[in-house]
């Protein structure tokens, strides 16, 4: 009976999972490592915008069939016919968020990982695992994607891969191209000063770029009170503040134009109209 | 005013259902190249994200007479800047320099604002502004 038991037991054990990963608890040893690290607290305001604007030397190398689009994208928005890419409100992903944003962004440093955070841009929410995990072999796809980072010396290097193949590469708000899947980002977040940051970024998208496009950043740090981030919901400007039938407030769609622009009342009417999917006895 | 602002909201409702969502848009839009003043009457301020934006009533000047709508950047950028949702008050007699949209509606990116009973000048050009170190 014994030898019999002791045989089942042991062929349980074998085939039993390997034990599921679990984040520790952190430690007072845990905690005080994070002091060794570089410091990356406070609230980090991106450098001019204007650094990558279309045309400039550092633009993306696309391939030959995108390179067409893309001119098309330039044109129309040196035009003033901007093709807005992030009017959905969906988050930008990388690299976008890096070299698009006029928005601060702050990050947090725990035993194991690095919290970015940020205002707007999709309510930015970035979680960068340094506990030593590997990609998983087929992360879902995502707009921020999976990423695992280490230090080496003053930089924090990101590696990035499960990307959603519809996050966009771009050089400005209405001028960007979907990865179309596979792509690849690493970041190399460096102090370069008491409070100067360079981002370092290496997008290699096979699908769309000829060659990987390399971008930077620059970031300055503020530890004033009111550099501290705030809420910022990316679609309350859609809405007015109004007052239902029951006295209770409530947001109600606001007009914009076509452009994305808020209307004055006495404009609102009759581009709304030109809509062609808007009520026809309106005017 | 607030009846105002209220009716917006109402015409809003009735027709601005199938009108498209472009909250977080580009300011190419706006003619970055061309600089014009508005003198009028603030109607309206709303200090909300994504952008917070403001219309004048023009009645002087050179440019088209009507309400104008204003935008500007976020209020954590605009915090960031010295503004607050106080900043501007409806009713507030001001210059505002904007860049004008492009398709000639009455609309503008915003500049700067001077607040004529005090001469206070509030700007919010973040590319004009934000420098290294700053």
């Amino acid at each position: 009976m014994l030898p019999l038991l002791s045989t089942l037991l042991s062929a349980t054990l074998a085939a039993a999972p390997p034990p599921e990963p679990v984040n520790p608890a952190p430690t007072r040893t845990s905690l005080a490592a994070i002091a060794d690290q570089p410091d990356l607290s406070g609230v980090w305001t991106p450098g001019p915008l204007d650094k990558y604007a279309p045309g400039n030397s550092t633009e993306p190398k696309w391939r030959a069939e995108i390179a067409p689009i893309y001119a098309r994208l330039k044109q129309l928005d040196a035009d003033g016919k901007p093709q807005n890419i992030w009017v959905n409100c969906l988050p930008e992903g990388l690299p976008s968020s890096w070299t698009q944003t006029l928005n601060s962004v702050e990050f947090l440093q725990t035993p194991g990982r690095i919290t970015i955070l940020g205002e707007l841009d999709g309510n930015r929410l970035r979680r960068v695992w340094t506990d030593g995990r590997p990609h998983p072999a087929d992360p879902d796809p995502t707009f921020s994607g999976h990423s695992i980072g280490h230090w080496e010396g003053q930089t924090l290097v990101i590696d990035t891969v499960g990307f959603l193949p519809q996050v966009f590469i771009s050089t400005g708000q209405g001028v960007g191209i979907p990865n179309n899947g596979d792509m690849h980002v690493v970041e190399r977040i460096t102090l370069t000063g008491p409070d100067t940051a360079r981002v370092d970024l290496v997008v290699d998208a096979p699908h769309v770029l000829a060659q990987p496009w390399h971008a930077t950043r620059l970031l300055n740090r503020h530890r004033e009170r009111k550099f501290d981030l705030v809420e910022s919901s990316c679609r309350q400007g859609d809405f007015i503040e109004s007052t239902d039938k029951d006295g209770l407030a409530i947001f109600a769609p606001l007009p914009k134009d076509e452009g994305g622009a808020t209307l004055p009342p006495d404009q609102a009417g009759p581009l709304v109209a030109s809509n062609p999917a808007a009520p026809k006895e309106k005017k | 005013m607030l009846k105002k602002i209220l009716s917006a909201g109402a015409l809003a409702a009735t027709l601005a259902l199938s009108a498209p969502s472009l909250a977080h848009h580009s300011f190419a839009m706006f003619d970055q190249t061309k600089v014009i003043n508005l003198r009028g009457t603030i109607s309206s301020y709303r200090w909300v994200n994504p952008h917070v934006s403001l219309f004048v009533e023009v009645q002087d000047g050179p440019v088209k007479h009507g309400v104008w709508a204003v935008e500007l950047t976020s209020p954590g950028n605009l915090t960031r800047l010295g503004w607050s949702r106080q900043s501007l008050k409806v009713g507030d007699k001001v210059d505002i320099e904007v860049n004008p949209l492009r398709d000639g509606a009455l609309g503008g990116g915003f500049r700067k604002a001077t607040i004529l009973s005090t001469g206070q000048v509030l700007q919010a050009r973040l590319v004009e502004i934000e420098k290294p170190g700053g």
